[in-house]
């Protein structure tokens, strides 16, 4: 039994192990300390480069947890990092990808050779028909302003009352996607 | 066999669907001077009845997942997060819809579709938080509706949902059905550009007025930046919307670190690994 438990975890990890290949890829955008923790004052790890490339583990606050080329691990913050053709500034990270895609295809199915995605083109949208009993159907899902608090307060969110929308940035601020473009 | 598909569908679809587009509408209805009274406002209503005649639309293209716990769930945490907005008192409806195409749709009056696609690559309640707060955005600000008003003219919208509302004639119902014709259309070609940015930095404030981590949608579109471009599942995303990169930067100058303090928020409930399993 004890070695069930062992040999568990890696059965599991086996049958995960497609998954993993689709794991985000991404580059840092600017030069940044990657973290031992996910906090400013946490320990640097070392300096990573503008455009380095990086694999994504794990997210948590403001923070996501990377993989450097030379199996460094550490944290950045995560809007430091942009995923797959998003860094074509550096246009050298995004291999690697393609792998990982085609395994949500489902190409198998004769019907939909070309794609292996059915539905929600945009010819659907402009051929589209009314589906009143569908439409019943979701209006029946609706829950009320007090069941949709008892169901925060399930998931101890604290709501944040007055926080102020964001206003919308100078121009100048978003030379970094200027150059980019 | 392709080219005997091709002529069944060809045969399928109506000719006159092809002619139509939002400015035929108008022209047809006679009601083509958009400058008179231009400003009238569109009752709620209106606004709610239309909304609901393009969800009625898009749900004939793809049914709700046969999932009703799922179904509830994303209800629970949409009317949470709507409930935090200034159009907290709409009847708001939240749906999965069943089909591998990553997207989500927000219709005017409190309508939100997310697809099954990007339900399944969400990895926490909080980035399902950060996808519904950017939906629900676009309608608080009324986006998709400015979009329909623009396209027929203040008047035009106005006289014809007044004509269905008061007349329960075929005419009134066929105008209406040109209404939600029109408006499903928007959504094959998208918002203008600012009008995502804006539900963008929106979004992320009513997430975290829910109380969640506002940096949920930032990772859910450092997810979709990580596919492949061109994966047929994102090609109506792709085709109505910025690319992820762009949207990231802008975003990210908006949010700089202004709600880091946030972060600690909730990222995650076990109730959502156990939806998806």
């Amino acid at each position: 039994m004890k070695r069930w438990k062992q040999v568990l975890p890696l059965f599991a990890a086996g049958l995960m192990a497609p998954l993993c290949l689709a794991a985000e890829t991404g580059s840092v955008v600017r030069a940044a300390e990657l973290k031992q923790k996910p906090f400013f004052d946490a320990p640097k790890v070392t300096d990573l480069a503008a455009n380095a490339p990086v694999e994504i583990v794990t997210r948590q606050g403001a923070w996501i947890e990377v993989k450097t080329k030379d199996g460094q691990t550490g944290w950045v913050k995560m809007l430091n990092v942009r995923t797959g053709n998003g860094e074509v500034k550096s246009g050298s990270t995004a291999s690697g990808l393609l792998a990982g895609v085609s395994l949500f295809k489902t190409g198998s199915s004769g019907t939909t050779a070309t794609t292996g995605v059915r539905g929600l083109s945009e010819e659907d949208l402009k051929n589209a028909q009314p589906n009143p009993a569908e439409l019943e159907k979701l209006n029946g899902f609706g829950v009320s302003p007090d069941d949709a608090a008892k169901f925060a307060k399930a998931g101890k969110l604290v709501p944040q009352k007055d926080l102020a929308y964001l206003p919308k940035p100078s121009s100048s601020d978003n030379k970094s996607d200027d150059k980019s473009r | 066999m392709k080219k005997l598909i091709a002529l069944l569908l060809l045969c399928s679809v109506p000719m006159s669907s092809y002619a139509f587009d939002l400015g035929i509408i108008s022209k047809a209805l006679d009601v083509g001077k958009k400058t008179a009274e231009a400003n009238r406002d569109i009752p709620e209503s209106e606004e709610v009845q239309i909304g609901a005649g393009v969800t009625s639309n898009i749900l004939g293209t793809t049914k709700l997942v046969d999932n009703p716990e799922m179904q509830r769930y994303v209800n629970h945490v949409g009317m949470w997060l709507a409930s935090q907005t200034e159009r907290s008192g709409l009847k708001w409806h939240f749906g999965v819809i069943d089909t591998d195409t990553v997207n989500a749709f927000s219709m005017p009056g409190g309508y939100v579709l997310i697809t099954r696609g990007l339900f399944s690559r969400l990895h926490s309640e909080a980035e399902l938080a950060g996808v519904l707060g950017h939906e629900i955005s676009h309608v608080v600000q009324k986006h998709h509706l400015k979009a329909i008003q623009k396209a027929m003219g203040r008047e035009a919208l106005g006289q014809l949902a007044q004509i269905a509302a008061d007349q329960n004639g075929s005419q009134g119902s066929q105008n209406l059905a040109k209404v939600f014709k029109g408006g499903t259309e928007l959504y094959a070609h998208g918002l203008d550009k600012d009008d995502e940015f804006e539900a963008d930095r929106l979004g992320v404030v009513v997430a975290a007025r829910g109380g969640y981590n506002p940096y949920g949608l930032v990772a859910v579109l450092q997810t979709l930046g990580a596919i492949n471009p061109s994966d047929a599942a994102l090609k109506l995303l792709f085709d109505t919307h910025p690319t992820p990169a762009d949207r990231l930067d802008r975003l990210g100058a908006a949010m700089g670190d202004k709600l880091d303090d946030l972060g600690n928020k909730i990222d995650d409930v076990p109730r959502f690994e156990k939806l998806k399993r």
